[in-house]
């Protein structure tokens, strides 16, 4: 049995803009979105800022309720469920908020302990280990406002671990983390994994998505684009190849952005991707296999000044990037 | 630069327009606050309605006045654009005074609107013939007001909790303006504070007119309001300067 | 059995934390302290003029209760506020134990920590005004005042319960802090209004504290009042659960529980 099920969940805001004129605007962040988690899985969700991630994950966790659609979670539903659900489910998100900053460490994961009614004798020998697993021991007597971001976010760990829920929810943890506090987090995660945990974490960070998921599904605008093994997306696009094009374009008829159709346009094509660098762009061209096209782009993009061409195997990024910009 | 600077920036840094926060804070409140002390004089048996009507209403003035200017400062610092502002070549003085115009227009307002409104709820008698009066001390009430504004704002780019500055600056003011209690009644040390206070003359000044008094009998009253305040705005005005030189040396502007 | 003594354990446990934490933001404290004292002096300054000692003796015991009620009202309804600004809302809510015993534990300690600002302003009055407070019996007078403290954290409760949907609570909780102090008894006796306004008075459990604590401290009999008043909390606790899951729904269907 799958651990997390969701059918077709869907989420619509309504925003109002104005004080004296009230403007009425639905927003959909989720249009229909299925998928299913096993036991002992590490599923990712994948998506640009803005294509309902969050939104997806909250209605999951019971804090906001689909408009429609249902999910379930070992087959309790979230909405009808919602109060059995929330004890099987742990919920960490990035950012350095979520703690009570003039508490210690260990008085916030005491406060969690008792709202998720860990019983009482077991309380300190749970919270020992979890400091222990997250690297904090030795520091749970400080208060949270002293702490880095990165010790923020294992304490966040810690907090959503405390009664061992069968499964666990982190939003973007590793989200203004430095990279060595982001490379002990994903170490974090790892030894959770290979410790049997059940994981949904969103990212945005794709080597992190590569390095740690065993199956990942692409949000874009509130829709499933894709799913699968990171080597199945990296498949769809490693059948050929990736040309990258260094420009120093000014603005004007010399802009490298007015030629991105003509670009997409030519034979073999498959998309194309204008990245912002410090001193210009690079252009990034998807290209089916056994087809050479370096010669038709660079004739496309005459009358700009450019830099280094390089032709290299794809990525999981540009899978990803082909993915949600298509 | 003078007015449309300030007004974009009361609108944009001081979200107390929002009616749901505008509403009860600066209309409501206020017609409690008379009551309250209406109330605690009648308990008492001292003092007369029209007393605590003219003396609450116009200091209720003093929430807009110190709130938004400190607000006005404070808030730029929040969203990292102090900064900015300040390395601009337009001239400060015009840039805080511009800011502080709208401001004023509020205070006014505010305390035009409790005196009106508790007066009707209360069944005071405000003579039509005083308004004019009532309107122009007021006016000057809530300018020499926010000159102390002014002057708090500077400070609060010190401390953190400008709330809690402007909390107790209105404490203060309730307190030795004479606003519940005339100045001879009060002891003689927190009198002689209260006559170096913005308000103290105004409110005096506006119980006169209520009582039909006419401006000119008044004019010294107003005449000193207006110098207390203008007093208070440049020392606003140089303690401004002084921050922003030492916050520039000591990199303290930012909130981080 | 055992649900009861663990939710009795959550609201201990909560209490005792949050306490804690308002320990430490002692700065913002300060002002909850310091604000009512602005408006106790002035109330003195004022009843001082009338030249009765008795008259004196009654507003400072109701300038000392006066600012429990401004702790509650003003901080109450900001408190879930806070937890939303510090993204623990989301958090309390996600727990599987009813928001209601992690709410309330919150006004619990505001009630706790108000009890600083009546001590303060009894000694200010004390300092400055020379008020001697006598209390013919200590042990009603300690009774009447727990369950006054109490039953204003149930109310803040429920008040905090109430704006929990809306971002600008405090605001109304800024708008309630004068009508309280004017219609609980504390310094104006209620038969100054019309019988309207008395009603509402009534329903608000400060006002048969103060009469309670009056009483206590006259020798007179407070027990009915004290009755009333822990009727009247509990009442408040219960209006305040039964609302708290109602309105947590709302705020689940209307996505207001996060900040942004």
């Amino acid at each position: 049995m799958s651990i997390l099920e969701a059918h077709d969940l869907r989420r619509t805001f309504t925003t109002t803009t104005g004080v004296l004129r009230r403007n009425r605007k639905q927003v959909e962040a989720v249009r229909g979105v299925s998928f299913a988690i096993e036991p002992g899985e590490l599923f990712g969700l994948l998506g640009p800022n803005g294509a309902g991630k969050t939104t997806t994950i909250k209605m999951l966790i019971t804090l906001l309720l689909p408009t429609a659609g249902s999910a379930n979670i070992l087959g309790l539903d979230v909405v009808r469920d919602a109060r059995e659900v929330r004890r099987h489910i742990g919920y960490v998100f990035g950012g350095d908020r979520g703690l009570y900053e003039r508490l210690s460490a260990q008085d916030n994961l005491r406060y969690f302990a008792e709202l998720y009614a860990v019983p009482a004798r077991d309380q300190r020998a749970r919270i020992g280990e979890l400091l222990e697993l997250v690297g904090l021991t030795g520091r749970e007597k400080e208060r949270v406002e002293g702490f880095s971001r990165g010790m923020r976010q294992r304490l966040h760990i810690a907090r959503g671990l405390l009664h061992d829920p069968a499964l666990l929810f982190l939003d973007e943890p590793s989200i203004g983390i430095d990279p060595v506090g982001a490379r002990e987090l994903r170490a974090t995660i790892a030894g959770l994994r290979s410790a049997g945990k059940t994981i949904l974490l969103t990212t945005h960070y794709m080597f992190e998505a590569d390095e740690l998921c065993d199956r990942i599904a692409v949000l874009s605008q509130g829709e499933l684009v894709a799913e699968g093994t990171p080597a199945q997306l990296k498949a769809r696009v490693t059948a050929g190849s990736v040309v990258e094009v260094e420009t120093f374009s000014g603005v004007g008829p010399a802009d490298v952005r007015g030629k991105v159709d003509a670009v997409g346009a030519l034979p073999g094509v498959r998309s194309v991707v204008v990245d912002d660098r410090p001193d210009g762009e690079t252009v990034v061209v998807q290209v089916e296999p056994g087809v050479d096209v370096t010669a038709a782009v660079l004739g496309t993009l005459s009358g700009i000044r450019v830099g280094r061409v390089v032709t290299r195997e794809p990525t999981l990024e540009d899978a990803y990037v082909q993915l949600v910009s298509s | 630069m003078l007015t449309v600077g300030g007004v974009i920036s009361f609108r944009g840094l001081f979200n107390w327009l929002n009616p749901y926060v505008y509403v009860p804070t600066m209309l409501v409140a206020p017609i409690f606050q008379i009551l309250l002390f209406v109330y605690i004089g009648r308990s008492a048996g001292v003092g007369t309605d029209a007393f605590y009507l003219v003396g609450n209403a116009v200091q209720y003035a003093s929430i807009p006045c110190l709130f938004a200017m400190a607000n006005t400062i404070a808030g730029e610092r929040w969203t990292q654009t102090l900064g900015i502002v300040l390395s601009t070549p337009a001239n400060r003085v015009a840039l805080f005074v511009g800011r502080s115009l709208p401001v004023i227009a509020n205070g006014w307002f505010v305390a035009m609107f409790s005196l009106f409104v508790g007066g009707w709820v209360l069944g005071v008698d405000l003579p039509v013939s005083a308004w004019p009066g009532i309107a122009l001390t007021i006016a000057i009430a809530s300018a020499s007001c926010t000159g102390l504004g002014l002057l708090q704002a500077a400070l609060a780019l010190r401390v953190r909790s400008t709330a809690v500055l402007s909390n107790i600056v209105f404490g203060v003011l309730l307190v030795f303006t004479g606003t519940n209690v005339a100045l001879d009644s009060l002891p003689e040390w927190m009198a002689t504070a209260g006559r170096l206070m913005p308000l103290t003359h105004a409110i005096e000044a506006c119980r006169e007119v209520v009582a039909g008094a006419s401006l000119s009998a008044v004019a010294p009253l107003l005449l000193r309001e207006g110098l207390i305040g203008a007093v208070f705005a440049v020392l606003g005005l140089a303690a401004l300067r002084w921050v922003e030189a030492e916050s520039r040396r000591h990199a303290t502007l930012e909130l981080q | 059995m055992r649900g009861f003594m663990r939710g009795a354990r959550v609201l201990g446990v909560g209490w005792i934390l949050q306490l804690k934490i308002l320990a430490v933001s002692a700065f913002d404290g300060i002002l909850n302290i310091i604000y009512p004292l602005f408006f106790a002096t002035t109330a003195l300054l004022m009843f001082r003029q009338s030249g009765d000692p008795q008259a004196l003796v009654y507003a400072g015991l109701g300038a000392a209760v006066m600012g429990t009620w401004s702790a509650m009202a003003t901080s109450a309804s900001g408190a879930l506020q806070g937890q939303r600004w510090q993204g623990t809302l989301e958090l309390l809510v996600t727990a599987p134990t009813r928001v209601a015993l992690a709410v309330l534990p919150i006004t619990a300690a505001l009630a706790t920590v108000a009890l600083y600002s009546l001590v303060a302003t009894l000694i200010w009055g004390r300092v400055l005004f020379g008020i001697e407070v006598h209390i013919a019996s200590p042990l009603a007078f300690a009774v009447a005042l727990l369950v006054t403290l109490a039953s204003l954290a149930t109310f803040g409760f429920l008040l905090s319960v109430t704006v929990v949907r809306y971002r600008t609570g405090w605001a109304l909780g800024n708008l309630l802090e004068y009508p309280g102090w004017l219609l609980c008894g504390f310094l104006v006796p209620l038969d100054l209004f019309p019988e309207w306004v008395r009603v509402i008075a009534r329903a608000l459990p400060p006002t048969w504290g103060m009469d309670a604590i009056r009483a206590a401290a006259a020798g007179l009999d407070p027990w009915f009042d004290i009755a009333v008043c822990a009727g009247l909390g509990v009442g408040y606790a219960a209006l305040g659960a039964f609302l708290s899951e109602r309105l947590i729904d709302s705020a689940r269907r209307h996505a207001t529980l996060a900040l942004t």
